[in-house]
């Protein structure tokens, strides 16, 4: 793709996320449309008359958070999968590949099931519990050595995993508690559901500085992808960056897990799509995978809650539902030519 | 078909539980209410209603709910909790209920008919403030996660207050051990809450009589071990050291074969039950498990049919919603107290 197409198709997508974010504060299972949507945030932007406050609840309070904290772990999902897939080099490279869903899953249950009390809240222990695998991981591949060769990433990475589901399955055993097992499906699954504007705080920043990060990595992405001897040659430091995305990365998906459960999906194959709609040049790819990522996301997660409406289903569920598909044809199409 | 995954518990937890782990428990979170607020509140209720004891506020799962004023547009999650507003006649206080195990009692059932159902498990938090509720009472701690009603704190700060059984706090809240005394503390929860305390005591004193007549002695279980089978059956979840099962044993005097066992239920390996040899099983009846599955797995069992019990025909069947804590355990052990001295009756 040329210089000249990267600004407009970019703004497409900016719009589309826009338009995407405005259509879907208005939908949800109760009445409240959406007029009395806009009246609400007009409202609290200071521009209009207030609502009453079980409309303004709905709307402020788990509508609006939710649609953003949606296309905030979409974005991040996207991107973080876009980047691991060229640095390791391995198309099924995805977010949790660094051990990073067991060990915020396991994180999550010792919370569910009440060993950490009350002090340690859910987002905190999720987080703690995905830093401590990815730590076991980093501790794994890289050996003695600096080095990190992708295959034993790749391969501490599995390790790492099976360590924390099993331990995650024997916590759940142990405490034969269905009604907080019951919570702790949900979790696993990924579920937006409970978003609030404090979860928000902590995965926006984060995606912020972690775009940053990658977008100043474009260029050294698109050598790493070809191999490191070639990204070496043109004068990358390979070792340095690909640390430097793995950190970035891990406390990514993190802190993005660790407020919406692991959401599959979206950071394994929402890369491969805008990578064969945008080409792979990194310094438009990551841009375009985090503004479809997100719009992806919202528009999942708006299906998840209204669809089985008066019931929710984990976002995590409809994610693949939906995506497969829409993946399916994506491929098909871009395939046919060759 | 939704209804044959549920368990003890609503289908959800029922699905993780197969999904996750397989052969996990399906029981209702166990322990019970023996804290002293809560015994304290059943003796003074007896007497009327002082205004300082009306103002103070109930605790519940170490949330501090005030007792007044009255609800008035109040929304039931989970059977048990349904069960308990119709068992004081509150239908009136009601704008609708969700979450049903199996059926509402008969007795319940027209005024159950009359309410609207809001979802056939949990409404989501948009669909249940819709409804403008101004009080949530749950059975299970579950139906204030965030796919659900959402945090009670959540709740709290738009002027919704909120219940939850005391056997279904979540595990760091709930009493050791299901008691009657918790069972009839949640009625009188429910009672001072909507304003109606003698209604609360009327039917403690019924279900207390009902008890009376059921356990006149001798008990009927003196003597006699039992295995509580509740479901499943590579690894059967019976009834274990601290849940509503071990109360209805302990209260027509039996000896739970598994009383070792911490919790309310657990799977167990059948190699215990088989060498314990107990003299009277008790076959839980759910509409997703059935005591005539428990029955035929049994027979068709070389290790399980030899035992006395299923040789002797010694089973007790138990309708599933009488054996959970609630409004119907009292029933329960009525059936469970007469299945006994059927047994020993001679033959004719």
């Amino acid at each position: 793709m040329t210089t000249a197409r990267r600004g407009p198709l970019l703004f497409g997508l900016a719009l589309l996320l826009l338009i995407t974010v405005t259509l879907a504060v208005t939908i949800g299972p109760s009445d409240v449309g959406a007029r009395a949507a806009y009246d609400v945030v007009a409202g609290h932007l200071g521009i209009g008359s207030g609502s009453s406050p079980t409309t303004d609840a709905i709307v402020w309070e788990i509508r609006l958070p939710r649609v953003l904290l949606a296309g905030a772990v979409g974005a991040g999902l996207a991107l973080v999968g876009t980047v691991l897939q060229a640095t390791m080099r391995n198309p099924l490279a995805d977010p949790y590949l660094l051990g990073i869903s067991a060990g915020a899953s396991f994180g999550a249950v010792i919370v569910f099931v009440g060993i950490g009390g009350a002090a340690l809240g859910l987002t905190t222990g999720a987080f703690g519990g995905a830093m401590v695998a990815f730590a076991g991981v980093v501790a794994l591949a890289a050996g003695r050595g600096a080095r990190l060769d992708p295959a034993r990433i790749v391969l501490a990475g599995v390790a790492v995993a099976s360590l924390f589901d099993a331990a995650t399955s024997l916590l759940i055993i142990a405490a034969a508690d269905p009604d907080a097992t019951r919570g702790i499906l949900y979790w696993l699954l990924g579920s937006l559901a409970g978003a609030t504007w404090s979860d928000l705080a902590i995965a926006v920043p984060l995606l912020a500085v972690g775009l940053g990060v990658m977008l100043a990595q474009a260029r050294a992405l698109n050598a790493m992808a070809i191999g490191d001897d070639a990204a070496a040659a043109v004068g990358v430091d390979v070792a340095r960056t690909r640390w430097l995305l793995l950190v970035t990365s891990a406390l990514l998906t993190g802190a993005l897990v660790a407020v919406s459960g692991a959401i599959g999906f979206v950071g394994l194959l929402l890369p491969h799509a805008t990578r064969l709609l945008v080409g792979r040049d990194h310094r438009l790819l990551l841009p375009a995978t985090a503004l479809a990522g997100a719009t992806f996301l919202i528009w999942v997660d708006t299906f998840a809650r209204t669809a089985f409406d008066p019931q929710e289903i984990p976002v995590g569920v409809a994610t693949a539902l939906i995506g497969a598909p829409a993946f399916a044809y994506v491929l098909v199409r871009r395939m046919e030519p060759r | 078909m939704q209804n044959e995954s549920l368990a003890r518990t609503p289908a959800p937890r029922r699905l993780v539980v197969m999904a996750l782990t397989a052969a996990l428990v399906v029981g209702a979170c166990g322990g019970s209410a023996g804290t002293t607020t809560t015994a304290d509140r059943a003796a003074t209720a007896a007497a009327p209603a002082a205004v300082t004891a009306t103002a103070a506020p109930i605790d519940d799962c170490g949330t501090r709910v005030p007792p007044s004023p009255p609800p008035a547009r109040a929304v039931t999650l989970n059977q048990g909790a349904t069960e308990v507003m119709l068992a004081l006649g509150l239908q009136d206080r009601m704008i609708g209920t969700a979450y049903l195990d199996d059926r509402v009692a008969p007795a319940y059932a027209a005024a159950y008919a009359a309410l609207p159902v809001l979802a056939k498990e949990y409404p989501s938090r948009e669909v249940l403030l819709a409804h403008r509720p101004d009080f949530v009472y749950a059975s299970y701690a579950s139906a204030f996660e965030a796919d659900a009603a959402g945090p009670r704190g959540a709740l709290a700060s738009l002027g919704i207050r909120s219940y939850v059984s005391p056997f279904g706090c979540a595990a760091s809240a709930r009493p050791p051990r299901v008691t009657l005394a918790g069972v009839f503390g949640e009625i009188t929860d429910i009672g001072r809450v909507f304003g109606v305390p003698g209604r609360a005591q009327t039917l403690i004193d019924g279900q207390r009589a009902e008890l009376a007549r059921s356990l006149a002695p001798p008990l009927p279980g003196s003597g006699l071990h039992v295995l509580w089978w509740d479901s499943e059956t590579k690894a059967p979840f019976v009834g274990t050291c601290c849940g509503a099962p071990a109360m209805m044993l302990a209260a027509v005097g039996a000896r739970n074969v598994f009383a070792d066992v911490a919790g309310s239920w657990a799977n167990v390996s059948w190699e215990r039950a088989v060498a314990a040899d107990p003299d009277v099983i008790v076959l839980v009846d759910a509409t997703w498990d059935t005591a005539a599955s428990k029955l035929r797995y049994a027979q068709a069992s070389a290790a399980l049919r030899g035992l006395r019990a299923f040789r002797e025909h010694r089973v007790i069947e138990l309708p599933f919603s009488d054996t959970t804590p609630g409004v119907r355990v009292v029933t329960g052990i009525g059936l469970l107290a007469d299945g006994l001295r059927k047994l020993a009756a001679p033959a004719p």
